[in-house]
């Protein structure tokens, strides 16, 4: 047990996540009642391929939305994926960020422990 | 008459010259998360799993680049249960710090002082542009001194980036 070194919390290579613009902003979409907006995600983490989409309000409660394709996104290692976000109209002053976070395989083979979750502010 | 032909063709393509040229340039605000460095759990003692490099343990470290200042905090949550453990009869006991290991710019340097802290997060106000490491530590102890039951376990931290 004592020779057991059991866990890595996060693999050895630079991998990052980044979510652009910073400050997107709701404008009305195709759809009567329903404001849209655009980000994209970047990813170079190579030990993740997997982004859960998720639209809060200022006090990070869940807002509903809907985002083409689905609110998981594979992404592959040094990718982008073009995101729409889909807002109702009574939602659009609470919607206030829109976040993507990293999600991480369960099993021994998944050694990177951290989860990365960033942000952009609805202005 | 021929020398203020010549002068006024000049003027005008000085005039024209000036008008034409120009670079436009934007910098967005932007914030990147990146795994720095690996973390490892030891077992210095059949009860406990943990990142302190003097029992066997590799601290994780964080980077956070943001390109403008002022535009982003981050919050780093450190674990407090076990993303996949073997079956556990008893409760664990979760200690775990976060702090600035190394920085970009010195003016940096107080963000420790000036961090929000509050359960097992830490929250810093990205006030300077460029970037910055941190550093975090995590211990779970079980039981009281009971042994920890052979097999993999597996702590996620949480490193998130929101605009202000």
């Amino acid at each position: 047990m004592r020779a057991l070194l059991l866990l890595l919390l996060a693999s050895g290579s630079a991998m990052a996540h980044e979510l652009t613009p910073t400050y997107p902003k709701l404008t009305p979409s195709y759809i009567p009642g329903v404001m849209s907006t655009h980000v994209v995600l970047w990813n170079a983490r190579q030990d993740v391929s997997f982004y859960k989409v998720e639209v809060f309000d200022a006090d990070m409660q869940p807002v509903s939305f809907i985002a083409t394709g689905g609110d998981l996104k594979k992404v592959d290692y040094l990718g982008r994926a073009h995101i729409e976000i889909f807002v109702r109209e009574e939602d659009q002053n609470k919607a206030t960020y829109i976040c993507t976070q990293s999600k991480l395989k369960r099993g021994s083979a998944q050694r990177s422990l951290v989860a990365s979750k960033v942000c952009s502010k609805i202005k | 008459m021929k020398k203020l032909l010549a002068t006024a063709v000049a003027s005008l393509a000085a005039t024209g010259a000036l008008a034409q040229t120009e670079i436009n340039g934007t910098v967005d605000s932007k914030c990147i998360v990146m795994t720095d460095t690996s973390g490892v759990f030891g077992n210095p003692s059949p009860n406990m799993l943990t990142t302190d490099p003097q029992n066997g343990g590799v601290e994780p470290v964080i980077r956070y680049d943001v390109i403008a200042a002022d535009f982003y905090k981050a919050v780093i949550s450190y674990p407090v249960e076990f993303s996949s453990a073997p079956a556990l009869s008893d409760v664990v006991n979760w200690v775990g710090d976060v702090n600035v290991s190394e920085v970009s710019d010195t003016l940096m340097s107080d963000y420790d002082a000036n961090k929000v802290t509050y359960n097992n997060t830490h929250e810093y106000n990205m006030s300077v542009a460029g970037s910055t490491w941190f550093k975090i530590s995590s211990t779970a102890d079980y039981g009281f001194a009971k042994s920890l039951p052979a097999g993999n376990y597996t702590a996620v931290i949480l490193a998130e980036c929101i605009p202000l």
